[in-house]
């Protein structure tokens, strides 16, 4: 499982983590359904966020400890010292980059961006300007004034020919990064201080979607600054942990692979946090709920959310469950530059061939849904439930479909056609649990419709090489999972266009109105307009199944009771409010 | 004897180049490579071929090699692409971490099992011996995994004696003596799982050891020369079944600075075994290059000093005078 979530979270991660907040709804007696099959009335619907929350008498080892009152420990996979808002990579990462620094805008729960120490912004006739006006009185934790200077060093980072993050995509649409980046331009030219209060960003392109990119945290010139060129020099001060940020809680402590440590700021534009200390604690699948039950941490993020798990946060009684759908799927890719797959029938026929809600069952003991569409169920880009084809496992409509694609039982129960048998070769990446967990139930139920796979074990940068970077494309099938950011745009993903060497597009899907729809979607700037492109996307995406889609899990963030409120949801991690958190204690 | 072992170091050097370029082309021929690991939708494919040119991976493999060899003779082993960070910082960091608690458990276990082998091997099928035997066995097949958990379940949850994981408490801020207090705290745990481990076979190496000198004829003979009993074990025995301790010293030596990856999983101690994981998942090569050529030289070392100390114990061997 560990490895399963690591790969969930290589994946995306771009805006991802900016993430945003959801309802939350609170209900007592609601526990997650453990059989999620048959009645499609009564199936629970998934996206819900919801707490399922422990006893208050339980015995509670977290609030003896010392300085349990003002302290607040996080469990968390290994955090990577990136800590810098254009530079982390991991989830993990980004929630320290956001404890630390503000950005102009910030998402809410449905995931719109509104200002946060922007006072007000402005978008152009043309859409391709955005002008903020910062708030008045601006400091960094030093107590140095935060103006429009520090905004416009911030965004020229992302620009730096020397820049070696994985947010390129913060500075390469703007007008003059390329002057800037490959040529000898001294500024972006899209990046203009009007004056100490007022900043502008002017785009190549108009999009939609920009506003996402102007959410990275604002650091300060005068500790970071460097010539152009020399970007790497604020790496060099992110190793010595030189932190200083406009955010709710001020660096002070890191130690690798072992913790991270904050104290509130007192100069936070909105005045300084409840709690006193943060510490975020490296903690293992191995020990978490050891460290849960002796009170060693307060919060443990991604709990994998399975029964074996449930029973034992049941059992040290005063934790509470924050589950929410995962924002994004797992599938099985289709090679459709292969004859047998490029017909549409055989890879409808191959979905119904396999029971997918036993799988999710089995794997995830209901804490999972089965995945129609590559859009997350929270997404306002979902198409209606209604209308997606759900592919209810059926072996008759598979056989049937199959046969009037014209694939005919051998004599060796494979189904043949043009002297072609329907053997699928499937890449698969080794030490997990979900792909041990497929192999034998898709076996065993495409053996029934007359399909041989056979899964090809291979470690994950072996698999990436296959199907994304050599070029042979040497599959029939593999499999993988996307994260999704909170715009539906997958462009890059399914797009003709990118079907090439080194391109996301691996299915090699070519599909003139996908390829439309794409195009539309990505400058369409009335919201309702945009979601209806979206939408019939994603129906047009059930149609045809470049992939088969596979499963939307449920994420678990285990909280102690004596965290209150907490509000967490898709796309809101629990930095989102930490501001107004509290703690009970002994 | 000097002669000796300037020698045996020279003769390292080719060893050592072999053994680089050996894996070297291992790792460079294994699929996948660093530079879009981390899948990243929003990445595109000019900018990772850019990132590419930037890392050198698009030169031909010899050229890339000697570009290696020539960094690292002048002490430069690169910048670790997962870390970002030069590899000597990394490296450095972690294998202190392995090494405090590596030594830790290497002091005790041959305190403890060399006296428990020989006691074993003076009362050869004794009740002690069996039990030590039992022992063994049972400490060499048990899983460190199963057996750290049971110390975690019983002396850090249930009891509260010792921490459950960790190098020092989260969040900690102690100096000096207290920091040291506090590391010491805090390996106890890992450390009684690492020894058992390594203690049961050597217990049973030392007692082979024994076993084989006391029945030789010179024991025989000391014996029937009315020496002491402890005389004839200690002073004749022991030294000469020192020479089989002396081997497992060598071959221990490399062990002191590698880290083992479920021990640091389950303790989470920030150790190197986990570093050289991630480097191989995200194909770091100058990372991976350094970790595996560190215990590449230090298991030459530890054979070169496993040599030396044969001819401190053993008079048989004798060093430097004409040996071709």
């Amino acid at each position: 499982m560990k490895k399963l979530t690591s790969l969930i979270l290589t994946v995306i991660l771009s805006i991802t983590l900016f993430a945003g907040c959801g309802g939350t709804k609170d209900k007592d007696n609601d526990t997650q359904p453990t059989n999620t099959t048959t009645n499609e009335a009564e199936k629970k619907e998934l996206s819900d966020t919801e707490v399922i929350e422990g006893s208050e008498e339980a015995e509670n080892a977290a609030r003896k400890r010392a300085g349990a009152a003002d302290t607040f420990i996080v469990g968390t996979s290994e955090l990577s010292g990136e800590f810098l808002p254009p530079y982390a990579s991991s989830t993990y990462d980004n929630y320290i980059v956001n404890l630390m620094f503000d950005g102009l805008v910030i998402h809410d729960k449905e995931g719109n961006y509104d200002v946060l120490i922007a006072d007000s912004y402005e978008v152009s006739e043309d859409n391709k300007t955005y002008t903020f006006k910062l708030k008045e009185d601006l400091v960094f934790s030093d107590g140095t004034p935060l103006t429009a200077k520090d905004v416009a060093f911030t965004y020229t980072v992302f620009c730096d020919p020397a820049y070696d993050g994985s947010r390129n995509e913060a500075g390469n649409e703007l007008v003059g990064y390329d002057e800037y980046h490959d040529g000898d331009a001294d500024h972006v030219e899209g990046i203009k201080v009007i004056d100490d209060q007022t900043i502008s960003f002017t785009f190549k392109i108009a999009k939609p979607n920009h506003i996402e990119k102007l959410a990275y945290g604002i650091m300060p010139e005068h500790i970071y600054q460097y010539e152009k060129g020399k970007s790497t020099e604020i790496r060099d001060k992110m190793n010595e942990d030189l932190f200083i940020g406009n955010g709710r809680y001020n660096f002070v402590d890191y130690e690798e692979k072992q913790f991270a440590k904050f104290e509130s700021n007192p100069l936070w534009f909105k005045g300084e946090p409840n709690i006193k200390n943060i510490i975020v604690k490296h903690t293992t699948v191995e020990t978490m709920f050891q460290e849960l039950e002796a009170g060693t941490i307060d919060f443990q993020t991604r709990v994998p959310s399975k029964e074996e798990n449930k029973q034992q946060i049941e059992n040290i009684g005063c934790l509470n469950i924050n589950s929410y759908p995962d924002n994004g799927y797992s599938y099985i890719g289709f090679n459709l530059r292969d004859d047998r797959l490029a017909d549409v029938k055989v890879r409808q026929a191959l979905t119904y061939g396999f029971n997918r809600q036993a799988f999710v069952d089995v794997y995830f003991n209901g804490y999972a849904s089965v995945c129609n569409t590559p859009l997350s169920q929270v997404s306002w880009a979902y198409p209606p439930q209604d209308q997606l084809n759900k592919y209810d496992y059926s072996p008759e409509k598979a056989k049937q479909l199959l046969e009037e694609a014209g694939w005919k039982e051998g004599s060796d129960g494979i189904r043949e056609k043009d002297g072609k048998k329907l053997e699928l070769n499937w890449v698969t990446y080794t030490e997990s649990k979900f792909v041990e967990t497929m192999i034998a139930m898709l076996i065993s139920d495409w053996e029934k419709i007359g399909v041989k796979v056979t899964p090809n074990l291979v470690d994950w940068s072996t698999l990436l090489d296959i199907v994304y970077y050599t070029g042979d494309y040497d599959f029939d099938l593999y499999n993988m999972s996307w994260s999704l950011s909170i715009d539906p745009d997958a462009t890059e993903i399914f797009h003709s266009k990118n079907d090439v060497v080194g391109g996301f597009n691996s299915t090699g899907l070519h599909d003139d109105e996908i390829d439309r729809l794409l195009e539309e979607g990505c400058v369409e700037f009335d919201p309702e307009k945009r979601a209806e492109i979206y939408q019939e996307w994603g129906l047009r995406m059930n149609e045809i199944l470049p992939y088969m889609y596979i499963s939307q899990s449920t994420e678990w963030d285990v909280s102690n009771n004596r965290v209150k409120n907490l509000d967490i949801s898709p796309y809101c991690d629990w930095v989102y409010s930490i501001e107004n958190l509290e703690l009970e204690a002994d | 004897m000097l002669k000796y072992i300037i020698k045996r170091l020279l003769h390292m050097i080719p060893v050592i180049l072999t053994i680089s370029i050996c894996i070297f082309i291992i790792i460079k021929l294994t699929p996948g490579e660093p530079v879009g690991n981390q899948l990243n939708p929003k990445s595109t494919a000019e900018e990772r071929a850019a990132e590419r040119i930037r890392l050198g991976l698009d030169k031909p493999i010899h050229i890339q090699y000697l570009d290696w060899l020539g960094r690292t003779l002048r002490g430069d082993f690169g910048q670790s692409y997962i870390y970002k960070r030069p590899v000597k910082d990394i490296v450095g960091h972690f294998v202190v971490n392995s090494f405090i608690l590596n030594l830790g458990v290497f002091f005790l276990t041959f305190l403890i099992s060399i006296p428990i082998g020989i006691v074993c091997a003076k009362k050869q099928y004794s009740k002690t011996d069996n039990f030590f035997s039992v022992f063994s066995l049972v400490g060499i097949s048990m899983p460190s995994f199963f057996f750290g958990l049971l110390l975690i379940f019983a002396l850090a949850v249930h009891f509260k004696i010792f921490p459950i994981n960790g190098m020092i408490n989260a969040g900690s801020e102690t100096q000096g003596f207290e920091r040291v207090k506090e590391v010491l705290h805090h390996m106890v745990l890992p450390g009684i799982v690492l020894t058992i481990g390594s203690l049961a076979s050597l217990v049973r190496y030392v007692r082979n050891g024994m076993l084989d000198v006391l029945h030789k004829d010179y024991i025989r003979t000391a014996r029937a020369k009315g020496l002491s009993e402890r005389k004839v074990v200690y002073k004749h025995g022991f030294r000469n079944a020192l020479i089989t301790i002396v081997t497992v010293l060598g071959f221990w030596l490399p062990g002191l600075f590698s880290g083992a990856v479920i021990l640091e999983s389950i303790f989470v101690w920030p150790g190197i075994g986990s570093t050289l994981v991630d480097a191989v998942n995200g194909r770091d090569y100058n990372l991976m290059m350094a970790i595996m050529l560190l215990f590449a030289i230090l298991t030459l070392i530890g054979n070169l000093l496993a040599d030396i100390g044969y001819a401190l114990v053993d008079p048989r061997v004798k060093v430097g005078e004409g040996n071709s």
